[in-house]
């Protein structure tokens, strides 16, 4: 088995659930941040 | 075998781009425009009425004053605020409303600083952070002036205050006498005070809140953000200064130790060799490569073992083809690279090893270079020097530049050093005990020739470099080639770093240099470089552009100079160091890139494969010319 690579698939899981939440936080974060200076605009 | 992790190139450009939202809106709030009034439409007011309209606040000296006053005066006025002030003093603005006083909205930094709706927002958004409103006054309409910002008499004040008999009177509460005019325009006889309208602040929405709390929160930590920043840049500089002192001292001593020596040659050591080819679909490259081995001069036998490691495309056929004495070909079903080299290594007569790829040129002296180490033994293995072999096209003399003032003066430091990393597959030789004393090549990390070395000097033996022993190889031509190249190299070296993390508390050179100098140099600067990167961005656009011209244009040239010293030190022509400013815009940012990638799938746990790079069998630059053979 190659160093790094997750066997059982959790820390991929986990690793892709945290991408994913942060992602998705900063587009909401920018959309309602952005949405709302631009819309004054 | 995953796909390889994308989704946090989103996060990063959106991170990226709020820090510089954070930062660029702290600029903005630090920068005071000069106030401009508008004159808004007459509010007329009956014979006798008094709208006082304090502007410039809150303050936290002055503004308190003013309410006292007006508190003990019973009297109901209209604040025009500055947004940036609201956000620095919101105490002191719920107080504001909190005693009944109606406020109105002056400017974001200063008064008339609203015309512009971004700047009308930034003010709206502070309003609804500290007080969770929305203002629907926005301007003071024409006023009569108290004249507060120009005399300092008393009686005179009163009188120009109230030359109307009434009206909306224009006051200050951020550094005048604004407190005592209102106290005196209390106490004169005949006045009744009201606000400048009857409009109430309506409940902000919850996104204007959050807006709000967004840009307070900006405003007053963006020097935090900023000093972060610097602190980043300040490190990347440093590892950056660092490394062209090491590149240039320890390489110009490598290199005179190494003078020092040929003054008095030792004998010329000519053992016999055995080169091992790994080769995976390697049809256009293979037949240069071994007719390339087969041409060498070394003094004494040179077997040549080509092992294709179930190629599709025909390579074993073609090196088969040569018909070239002392050239076996070992055919495999795919099992990889590392499983080629140990199929190479047992098929093998001699003890002394060169291992290359494929896609590489030798020289004819390059195998008697190679092995002149292996004279001490104490040398368990030996780098030799790789070259670009394709060096035409812009890409081709980045990677040119690259290999010169990288890896290759790396290689010297790091040789002086005694714990070189990487003998690279391209060009190297080991010696067969210290192969057996590791274990044979690992499949563990898709860098197996930075494993095996770092194997192999952990388990005492000393890894030397020949810079000599050059090998010419084929780039990749294509950005994505190139990223695919580096992702599995960077990946591979993070893999081996981890795997000889033991090194670290180890007594071997390995552990106290190697493994610090990768995780400084490969690591941390190309992680903290992509900031500097940034902050000139933003000081271009943003701050002092001038500045950042220059700083940035100094770090050019100590980089290019550093460039130019490599290229001499290896020999070769200054030329192509005009490409090497270029190298900044696309070059550098993609090794960011990879770094990160890297990082980011090792987090992940992701199975990554061997990532081939097309071959073109293009190696214009090497000696002989083309040896294109199709």
């Amino acid at each position: 088995m190659q160093v790094f690579v997750d066997g059982n698939g959790g820390r991929r899981v986990a690793a892709r659930l945290i991408s994913l939440t942060v992602a998705s936080g900063l587009i909401v974060f920018a959309a309602v941040v952005g949405g709302t200076l631009l819309g004054a605009w | 075998m995953r796909r390889p992790p994308r989704l946090h190139w989103l996060s990063i450009l959106l991170g990226l781009l709020v820090l510089m939202g954070v930062m660029t809106f702290h600029a903005h709030t630090a920068t005071r425009p000069e106030p401009v009034r508008h004159a808004g439409e007459r509010r007329d007011l009956p014979e006798g009425t008094v709208a006082l309209a304090f502007h410039g606040g809150p303050d936290p000296k002055w503004t308190p004053r003013v309410l006292d006053v007006l508190r003990e005066a019973d009297i109901r006025a209209t604040f025009f605020v500055v947004g940036a002030q609201v956000t620095r003093n919101p105490e002191l603005t719920r107080r504001i409303a909190a005693e009944g006083h109606q406020i109105g909205i002056d400017g974001f930094r200063a008064e008339g600083d609203h015309t512009g709706p971004l700047n009308l927002a930034f003010a709206q958004a502070a309003l609804a952070d500290a007080l969770g409103v929305h203002v629907p006054l926005v301007g003071a309409p024409a006023e009569v002036d108290s004249g507060d910002r120009d005399f300092q008499d008393m009686g005179t004040l009163v009188r120009m205050s109230l030359r109307d008999r009434g009206g909306v009177v224009r006051l200050h509460d951020d550094g005048s006498i604004g407190a005592d005019i209102a106290r005196e325009l209390a106490r004169t006889p005949g006045y009744r005070f009201v606000t400048v309208t009857d409009d109430r602040p309506v409940p902000a929405g919850a996104r204007e809140r959050f807006t709000g709390a967004v840009t307070a929160w900006s405003q007053r930590n963006g020097g935090v953000v900023l000093l972060v920043f610097g602190t980043a840049i300040a490190i990347a500089a440093l590892l950056g200064i660092l490394r062209t002192l090491l590149q240039l001292g320890l390489a110009h001593t490598d290199r005179r130790l190494r003078r020092e020596s040929e003054v008095e040659p030792p004998p010329w050591f000519a053992p016999p060799v055995s080169v091992v080819v790994p080769a995976y679909n390697e049809a256009l490259n293979i037949a240069a490569t071994v007719r390339s081995i087969a041409a060498n001069d070394h003094l004494a036998d040179v077997e040549v073992v080509v092992v294709d490691d179930g190629s599709t495309d025909g390579t074993a056929d073609r090196a088969r083809e040569l018909d070239l004495p002392g050239v076996t070909v070992v055919r495999q079903s795919n099992q990889g690279k590392p499983a080629a080299l140990n199929a190479g290594v047992r098929e093998a007569k001699h003890d002394l090893l060169v291992l290359v790829d494929g896609d590489t040129i030798f020289e004819p002296g390059t195998i008697g270079q190679l092995v002149q180490p292996f004279a001490d033994s104490g040398v368990g293995a030996v780098s030799g020097n790789a070259k670009v072999g394709n060096r035409r096209g812009l890409l081709g003399r980045w990677q040119h530049l690259e290999y010169c003032a990288g890896s290759n003066l790396d290689r010297q430091i790091l040789h002086a050093l005694r714990c070189i990393p990487t003998v690279p597959g391209a060009v190297g030789a080991f010696r067969r005990s210290a192969l057996t004393d590791v274990g044979g090549v690992s499949d563990h990390t898709l860098a197996e020739d930075t494993d095996l070395t770092m194997a192999v000097t952990r388990a005492g033996w000393r890894v030397a470099y020949r810079p000599q022993a050059r090998a010419w190889t084929e780039a990749p031509e294509t950005v994505r080639g190139l990223f695919r190249q580096r992702y599995r190299w960077s990946y591979g070296t993070f893999q081996s770093m981890w795997k000889h993390r033991g090194a670290l508390v180890e007594k071997g050179p390995m552990g106290r240099f190697g493994l610090l100098y990768l995780l400084a140099f490969h690591l941390l600067l190309p992680l903290l470089a992509p900031v500097m990167d940034l902050f000139v961005l933003y000081g271009f656009l943003i701050a002092d552009a001038p500045l950042a011209l220059l700083v940035w244009t100094v770090f050019l040239l100590i980089q290019t100079a550093s460039a130019g010293y490599a290229l001499r030190l290896d020999g070769e022509p200054l030329r192509p160091l005009w490409a090497y400013p270029l190298q900044q815009f696309v070059y550098r940012q993609l090794m960011y890139a990879v770094v990160i990638q890297s990082l980011v799938t090792a987090l992940h746990g992701t199975q990554l494969r061997w990532m081939s790079v097309r071959r073109t069998g293009r190696l214009a630059d090497a000696p002989g010319g083309t040896v294109h053979v199709t």
